[in-house]
């Protein structure tokens, strides 16, 4: 408990007086989860769509490698994105090794899976009255997939909040391919290991706890967003679904 | 809406806005239709009936082109629209909800407010129409229901069995509203009953779907009252049949009295209390008939004289 104490004052501290290092450090979490996420919702929520709602071969097949991905071990991602990004590598090209970009792109394939199974389970739970009525009445495939959408929102929220969450808190894959550079790759979760492997459990458990904050924050925003969505409303007017 | 406009003795009819010829559809090697033959006209409500299982919502798939036909062929002029048998909604308003539909049928957003205003007062929702639609009762989200696929005006219009899962009171309701706004001169319109009082307040004509085949088509006098077959009589509600020489007479409860100066004679086999008295099944030469008599009504076991006041009558060989 006295470790937990000091690390919280510490935490007050660091707040308080930084000199723009933990401001950097969260600034790279925050970039790092943010675009990983919207990365993992653009092409994750389609993809969610299409194995809830569509009838194709395979489907079942998509559907049980989507679950599979929620198992995936962000070390094996983080190297395998690593080894890609290797100059010389297929992706080498792109020079994202050891950089932020890098870091997105490992953290968008662990969010992907996420987003994209919890979509297919929120989707397929709609009413199927609904998207049969819907058609009925001359809907496109693209109107009933929207419809879907906006009434498994809270659902696909709650994916979207979860994507966040590993994406801010990972550290495996962050450490394999941003190379945890103090100053620029560094993230709030990366920056509790080396503080830890260096014996500074005062600073470790501050940073943690500023971690946890971000967390507590982003995510009850995001709550907040998904709670609105729940009534027979016309929802949040952030929110809002307007046929076309 | 105004009242069919009827074409002159002699003229030729218009093209059906709906025609269905030889429909076959099949569920593995069972075939769920069989030649089905079927003209919609434009100001025409045809009801349908048909017992669980004959077809009718195979028949409305196949038209909408969500079940895939084995055979014949489905001309539409115009476009189709179809209410399903569960009034399911989305998660808004009563208004937004019918408003969606109309965004669906492609209706430009400046009309659709208009329109969907009046379909709900057409139906008498439009005092709910800022409600949350999945807290209406069962009879108001069928009228929001109905409202929502009549404010598309389709050129074809099915509906699927518009008053199922509805109380009574609130069926009788529905009923005669609906009666009230569903002829539309532009518009063709089929819905699938199961009462007979339902096909007599909506149709101007009655298909009989038995397993898979159209077994009658009609005015409802004609079919409803002189039905074209012994299959076809049952399932309309001749229930009673009494075998007379090579003839069988078809009789419903309505047409069979109790009366002591009747010519037929029966025992009573069974006595099971009704809303309006007790419903009497007689054994009697040559058959089974019932009746409906007032409380408390004779014993089981025994004899009474009866008369029977109409009915139909088909050869004993007739399907």
């Amino acid at each position: 408990m006295h470790f937990i104490w000091e690390g919280l004052q510490q935490a007050v501290h660091m707040i308080l007086h930084d000199n723009g290092e933990l401001r950097h450090i969260l600034w790279v979490t925050l970039h790092v989860g943010v675009v990983a996420t919207v990365v993992a919702a653009v092409v994750g929520i389609p993809l969610g769509l299409l194995f809830g709602l569509g009838s194709f071969r395979g489907r079942r097949i998509g559907v049980a490698l989507l679950n599979a991905g929620l198992g995936l071990p962000p070390v094996v991602v983080g190297l395998i994105v690593a080894l890609l990004l290797f100059r010389g590598a297929p992706l080498g090209g792109l020079e994202w090794i050891y950089t932020v970009e890098g870091m997105i792109l490992a953290q968008a394939i662990l969010a992907l899976p996420l987003v994209a199974a919890f979509t297919a389970t929120a989707v397929g739970a709609v009413a199927p009255a609904l998207l049969d009525q819907a058609r009925a009445l001359g809907a496109s495939r693209r109107q009933v997939y929207g419809l879907a959408l906006r009434e498994a929102r809270v659902g696909v929220l709650g994916a979207l909040i979860a994507a966040f969450g590993s994406a801010v808190s990972e550290v495996g894959a962050v450490v394999l391919v941003g190379g945890n550079i103090h100053g620029q790759t560094q993230t709030l979760a990366s920056a509790v290991l080396t503080e830890v492997a260096a014996g500074e459990y005062g600073t470790a458990i501050a940073i943690g706890i500023i971690l946890l904050g971000l967390i507590v924050v982003c995510g009850g925003m995001l709550t907040a967003i998904q709670q609105h969505g729940t009534g027979d409303d016309e929802g949040a007017p952030w929110f809002r679904w307007r046929a076309s | 809406m105004s009242a069919p406009a009827r074409p002159p003795a002699g003229a030729v009819a218009p093209a059906p806005a709906l025609a269905v010829r030889g429909l076959t559809v099949r569920r593995g090697r069972l075939e769920v239709l069989r030649g089905i033959d079927l003209e919609l006209r434009r100001g025409e409500v045809t009801v349908l009936l048909g017992p669980n299982g004959a077809g009718k919502s195979t028949l409305f798939g196949a038209v909408m082109g969500s079940i895939e036909p084995a055979g014949g062929r489905i001309e539409v002029e115009g476009r189709v629209a179809a209410a399903a048998q569960n009034a399911a909604f989305a998660r808004r308003g009563v208004r937004a909800n019918v408003e969606l539909a109309l965004a669906w049928w492609g209706v430009p957003r400046s009309e659709r407010p208009r329109r969907a205003a009046a379909a709900l007062a057409e139906l008498g929702v439009g005092g709910l129409a800022e409600r949350p639609a999945r807290v209406l009762s069962g009879g108001e989200a069928r009228r929001v229901h109905l409202a929502r696929v009549l404010a598309v005006r389709p050129d074809v219009l099915l509906l699927d069995e518009p008053f199922a899962g509805l109380d009574p009171t609130a069926r009788a309701d529905v009923l005669y509203d609906l009666a009230a706004v569903l002829r539309d001169e532009d518009r063709a319109t089929c819905v699938v009953v199961h009462d007979r009082a339902e096909a007599w307040a909506l149709a101007d004509r009655v298909l009989v779907l038995l397993a898979g085949r159209i077994a009658a088509s009609g005015p409802p006098a004609e079919v409803l009252e002189r039905p074209p077959s012994p299959a076809v009589a049952r399932f309309l509600g001749f229930s009673g049949e009494i075998a007379i020489g090579d003839e069988v007479l078809m009789l419903r409860p309505g047409q069979v009295r109790l009366d002591p100066g009747g010519d037929l004679g029966g025992e009573v086999a069974r006595k099971i209390p009704v809303e309006d008295g007790v419903r009497l099944e007689l054994a009697v030469a040559g058959g089974r008939v019932f009746a409906v008599a007032p409380s408390p009504g004779p014993a089981v076991g025994e004899r009474v004289a009866l008369r029977a006041e109409g009915g139909i009558r088909f050869p004993r060989a007739a399907p």
